[in-house]
């Protein structure tokens, strides 16, 4: 082993020419370079990003993984996703503090409950582990919550999935991007795609302002800028972008040993490794691509976070932040290629959940690329189930979360 | 982001007191003969762009006025498209 401290990844000269242009340096983008390069010998690759990597959606969620979802093509993607982590680390040879906390979903009604009941039996049909739990069995994996009547939304019972856990989602950036360009792939930054090229059907490049990049294959994969990516090229999805807000508190000696997470308070948080409390949900009503915070949301937060976790009382958030989830009308992504075009890939509509699925989207996203064909497990993500009436049915119930739905 | 629209009828407030009704997009298709994909693609497809589109603005707690407004969603302004902005 070098004794000399080398970079992780490095900058490369901006080629008039690559294989394949994928747009956005985040999970996805830096994924699917590595693969391309792993498992199909394809190193002709440039990872196109706008400001730096991780700038988006990568380095602002929070970093819970979990394959807990409501239906089972979401929860075969989420749960080879999962188990992929610890392989991943191994080969990256990158600390991605992986912690296997568990998670615990809170519900406050009968009906969250009859919910709960049928994803945890989802999960168990596809062999994952989910059970359901009651009052007093969350408190002993939680014994900070308040399961008594107090509350204003009081507990009725917990959804409980061991294999989940969070991450360091800066490490799982900087890891994949080491990954990466060890393999050859290139990696620009600052470099913004202001035009897609096209020749009749097919794809033939991009317009950067650094210049023309012509590709063979393209992939947009820019979290929540890729549906006005998608437009460059006239491309309507129905994507909509809200703003997400999340929060840190001061650190804490460490108390809160599971992720835990409440649909009705619309509140989640877990103990990250630093010892902060990581904490968020509230999403902007309307479209907008702003990532500012607001004091509104602050206040929300604090006053839910403390109803169901009463210790928090006085302890204070130390940094609020924002960036985009982009939302489709059934809470499930859209995986697509040669969608209008020979050799356009999208990879958008991953709403709050982009983090947790960035490998595995990546090891898929890359085999479609290079086999020029969808993998199975792809197939049900595809446009076209929008058209058909074919919604992925990731939503709770017929509830409207928004305007999108 | 916190910003404000304005009411029709109320001024200018806070945009917590709104609730959003989407891009306008004209008139659904016409039922004669049509296409469900048509209708599904008027239902759900649209895209927000970074420049000043119209929309629909619902002051759920202020007067209850349904009214239309420019707003650019990527600075969250009330302002009109550049090639308006000289009328």
């Amino acid at each position: 082993m070098s004794s000399k401290l080398e970079r992780l990844w490095g900058t490369s000269p901006l080629k008039s020419h690559y294989d394949v242009v994928l747009i956005g340096g985040g999970i996805h983008g830096l994924a699917t370079a590595y693969y391309l390069a792993k498992e199909h010998g394809i190193k002709d690759v440039a990872v196109l990003e706008r400001r730096y990597i991780g700038y988006g959606g990568s380095g602002r969620n929070t970093a819970i993984v979990r394959a807990n979802q409501r239906t089972q093509e979401n929860v075969r993607l989420y749960d080879e996703g999962l188990r992929l982590w610890p392989k991943l680390i191994d080969e990256l040879d990158f600390n991605m503090m992986f912690f296997n906390c568990g998670n615990l979903n809170l519900a406050h009604s009968e009906a969250a409950v009859s919910g709960f009941r049928l994803a945890v039996s989802t999960a168990n049909f596809c062999n994952v582990k989910s059970e359901l739990l009651d009052p007093q069995q969350c408190k002993e994996m939680v014994p900070a919550l308040d399961i008594s009547d107090r509350p204003y939304h009081p507990i009725y019972g917990g959804m409980y999935h061991e294999p989940g856990g969070i991450l360091r989602h800066d490490a799982v950036v900087w890891g994949l991007a080491k990954g990466a360009f060890k393999r050859g792939a290139h990696i620009h930054q600052g470099v913004e795609v202001l035009g897609i090229d096209t020749d009749g059907q097919k794809i033939t490049g991009v317009q950067t302002n650094q210049g023309s990049v012509s590709c063979n294959r393209l992939a947009v994969m820019a979290g929540g800028y890729g549906a006005s990516v998608c437009e460059m090229v006239g491309m309507e999805l129905p994507v909509h972008p809200l703003t997400i807000q999340a929060m840190v508190t001061q650190p804490l000696k460490p108390f809160l040993h599971h992720v835990v997470s409440s649909g009705a308070y619309h509140c989640y948080a877990n103990q990250t490794l630093k010892g902060e409390v990581a904490t968020g949900a509230h999403m902007d009503p309307q479209v907008n691509y702003s990532t500012t915070p607001t004091a509104w949301y602050m206040k929300h937060q604090a006053e839910s976070l403390t109803d169901f976790l009463p210790c928090l009382k006085g302890v204070k958030f130390m940094r609020i932040w924002a960036g985009l989830a982009d939302m489709t009308p059934d809470m499930a992504p859209i995986m697509d290629g040669n969608v209008m075009y020979d050799g356009l890939f999208i990879d958008v509509g991953w709403g709050y959940f982009g983090f947790k699925s960035g490998p595995i989207t990546g090891k898929y996203m890359a085999r479609f690329i290079a086999d020029d064909e969808a993998p199975d497990i792809l197939k049900p993500f595809a446009l076209n189930r929008f058209l058909e009436n074919r919604y992925m049915g990731e939503t709770a119930g017929a509830t409207n979360y928004g305007h999108w739905n | 982001m916190s910003f404000t629209i304005t009411c029709p009828v109320c001024g200018e407030r806070d945009v917590y007191e709104f609730h959003f009704g989407g891009r306008e997009r004209g008139p659904p298709p016409s039922h004669d003969n049509l296409a469900i994909e048509e209708y599904l693609r008027y239902a759900q497809f649209r895209t927000t762009r970074t420049e000043a589109q119209l929309e629909w603005w619902f002051h759920a707690n202020g007067c209850g006025s349904w009214f239309t407004t420019w707003r650019n969603p990527a600075n969250n302004r009330e302002e009109k498209p550049r090639e308006m902005s000289n009328e």
